[in-house]
């Protein structure tokens, strides 16, 4: 397997705020990786860089080839944890958009979204305004026009939060199928049970640090646990920190007026009285 | 710019003007109502007045008239003004303006006005009691009026003969020989010119800043509180092309709807035209292109901002609080504008944003080409165009363009 993609050295700020510090991830060819941290922690930051929508503060983010992300967004399939769809245009017609945005002809990207609609339920829908679909079916709109125009690496935030059992269900075999196609893929999700069924590596982010990186068995042994929960638990035990990338964005008078129009919360009873 | 560029500029523009063709209430709002606006406040709006008029017209009015001595030749005129009355005696009043013990009378509509008049020595003192929150006693008090007027003419005319005096030469020593339009050497285009000058670059620079607000807002802090940006973001396509897209895309929406709304201006022009109501200006084939070139280049300065100052804004409520207010600044020039003297007017004028683009409009439309104040209007409002795509492009490389608050 051949490295594709190489974040040296990574850190992100926003102002004052690291939100990723001195990150090194190799992501080689075929093989699914999992991202796992609780909230917070830094993965959309990560799968941001490495989309190229935000540079590094310091460190780089390459392609196997040497150019930075930023300049080959071609070689990415990225479906961001909102799906981004636009309501009033068809499911074929998001898909479509962003195939040409990519240089690929209709025709090619038809062929690939048909294939994939298949194996994904979407083959009726394709024509339908995506205004009134159902989250699973958004999040397949999404993994379709991902997959369209044929990228080197998929990069997923959270495919399969708020879905149902079944859809949820579904995207796991695709992307299991797009592994054994021989595809890569890099998936962000909080859930250990659901990296460990699809992902051959698994990097345990926590409070904007690589905390581990390996296959699950290697992280057993080398946490000497006999379950990931486990393991996780024993890898992050310092508290975790609440997410402020929004609020690092506030203007400081914007901040400062609100501040001054919203009381403060009640006091909390000390214990004594409480037990009372 | 290469073709890849061109193709993603083109691709984003359809887009986005096919998203916002399917949304009808915003065709509506930008294209429909404008297009309407014109022909409906020219055309329909004197028609409403006109009815208005007539139904008042067939008012029968009921009145009191209060006097000790009143003078038949009144009394008819108040007759053929279509006014009802009964005569009663004076009340015991100091002033005649007193309501009185009259007030309830005349709030309760029971009668629709009160005429006071009294006869002191060799003249008359009068007052109208009426409620001038009411239709009916509008139009008595109204009616009043013209019929006092015409019966004070009537008596001033009887008294000057009656002084031995010629009562043309004695009313009227002062008199304009001919036709009064006659005499203007303007023609009947320069003087429609002059006219739609007052008001067209004030309705053209509000029209193009409020067509544009919407779409504006819509493909920038929309796609942001939607969380479409993001994915958009993950796109080849540089953030200057995503810039250049979404221009064009709200260039062609705002320019339809200018486009449309001149249109409607036009047709109701025409209308009134028809009627001798205003003419139509003249203006020759490079006044024309000129007046394109200042809408255009004023059009792709305030869709700069707009796009800007929108892509700053974390949702459509904040850019809206932004982006609407700033509406007086086109406003507040606008109608300064309309005050300047354009005869030996200095050249500095059209160099001042906004300004300088309603001066050249004002200019034009009186069919003046003066190439020193086109040079300058032009050039400088390229620079601020520049200056404003500048602006817009900065904000769309903002890293925290790609956060929502969703």
């Amino acid at each position: 397997m051949h490295p594709l993609l190489n974040l040296t050295q990574v850190t992100k700020s926003f102002g004052d705020l690291e939100v990723l510090r001195e990150i090194d991830l190799e992501i080689r060819s075929g093989e699914v990786v999992g991202l796992v941290g609780s909230n917070g922690a830094g993965k959309t930051t990560l799968l941001r860089l490495m989309a190229g929508v935000y540079q590094p503060t310091q460190g780089t983010v390459l392609l196997a080839d040497g150019k930075p992300v930023s300049q080959m967004r071609q070689a990415l399939g990225v479906v961001p944890e909102s799906t981004g769809l636009y309501s009033r245009l068809t499911a074929w017609e998001n898909i479509r958009y962003h195939s040409r945005m990519h240089g690929v002809s209709d025709k090619d990207a038809w062929a690939r979204t048909a294939k994939f609609a298949e194996h994904l339920g979407m083959v009726e829908s394709l024509g339908r305004h995506t205004k009134g679909f159902s989250r699973g079916m958004r999040q397949k709109t999404a993994l379709l026009r991902a997959l369209a125009h044929g990228p080197s690496i998929l990069l997923l935030d959270e495919p399969t939060a708020g879905l149902d059992i079944t859809s949820a269900r579904t995207v796991r075999k695709l992307v299991n199928q797009l592994k054994t196609e021989g595809g890569t893929v890099v998936y962000s999700t909080h859930q250990l049970s659901e990296a460990q069924q699809v992902c051959d590596r698994i990097v345990i982010v926590h409070n904007g640090e690589i905390r581990a990186d390996g296959p699950p068995q290697e992280l057993l042994e080398n946490t000497g646990t006999d379950t990931l929960e486990e393991a996780y638990v024993s890898l992050t035990k310092d508290t975790a920190r609440p997410r402020q990338e929004d609020d690092s964005k506030e203007g400081r008078f914007t901040g400062l007026w609100r501040s001054f129009f919203t009381p403060k919360p009640p006091k909390m009873p000390d214990r004594g009285e409480s037990d009372e | 710019m290469s073709e890849v560029t061109m193709h993603r500029i083109k691709a984003i523009a359809k887009k986005e003007v096919v998203e916002f063709v399917r949304d009808w209430r915003t065709i509506m709002a930008i294209i429909v109502i404008p297009l309407l606006m014109f022909p409906l406040l020219f055309i329909l709006f004197p028609v409403l007045l006109e009815s208005e008029a007539a139904e008042l017209d067939a008012l029968e009015l009921s009145i009191v008239i209060q006097s000790e001595e009143i003078d038949a030749s009144l009394e008819q005129s108040i007759m053929d003004a279509g006014i009802a009355f009964v005569v009663e005696p004076l009340p015991n009043l100091t002033v005649l303006s007193d309501p009185g013990e009259d007030l309830d009378r005349v709030r309760n509509s029971s009668v629709d006005a009160i005429l006071r008049i009294d006869k002191v020595n060799t003249t008359w003192n009068y007052a109208i009691l009426h409620l001038s929150t009411s239709e009916r006693s509008n139009e008595a008090w109204n009616r009043l009026i013209d019929a006092l007027l015409l019966w004070e003419s009537e008596e001033v005319e009887r008294r000057i003969i009656d002084s031995g005096l010629d009562v043309n030469a004695t009313l009227d020593p002062l008199r304009w020989d001919g036709d009064v339009a006659q005499s203007d050497v303007a023609t009947s285009g320069e003087q429609a010119g002059m006219v739609l000058s007052l008001f067209i670059p004030l309705v053209l620079a509000i029209w193009t800043y409020s067509s544009a607000l919407q779409p504006s807002i819509d493909m920038t802090a929309g796609e942001r509180e939607r969380g479409t940006l993001e994915a958009l973001l993950c796109l080849p396509c540089t953030r200057l092309e995503l810039l250049l897209g979404k221009w064009v895309a709200v260039a062609t929406i705002t320019g339809v709807g200018v486009i449309l709304q001149i249109f409607g201006l036009l047709f109701a022009i025409g209308y009134l035209a028809s009627s001798s109501v205003i003419g139509l200006p003249e203006l020759s084939i490079v006044t024309v292109l000129l007046l394109i070139a200042a809408i255009l280049l004023f059009a792709v300065m305030v869709v700069a901002v707009e796009l800007a100052l929108a892509m700053r804004s974390h949702s459509v409520k904040e850019a809206g609080s932004i982006l609407a207010p700033m509406l007086l600044l086109i406003v507040f020039p606008a109608l300064f504008t309309q005050v300047i003297n354009l005869d030996g007017i200095e050249s500095f004028w059209f160099a001042i944003p906004v300004v300088n683009i309603l001066l050249a409009l004002r200019e034009l439309l009186l069919n003046r080409v003066i190439t020193e104040h086109i040079v300058i209007w032009a050039g400088t409002s390229i620079l601020y165009a520049a200056l404003a795509a500048y602006y817009a492009s900065r904000q769309f490389n903002r890293e925290d363009i790609v956060t929502s608050l969703s």
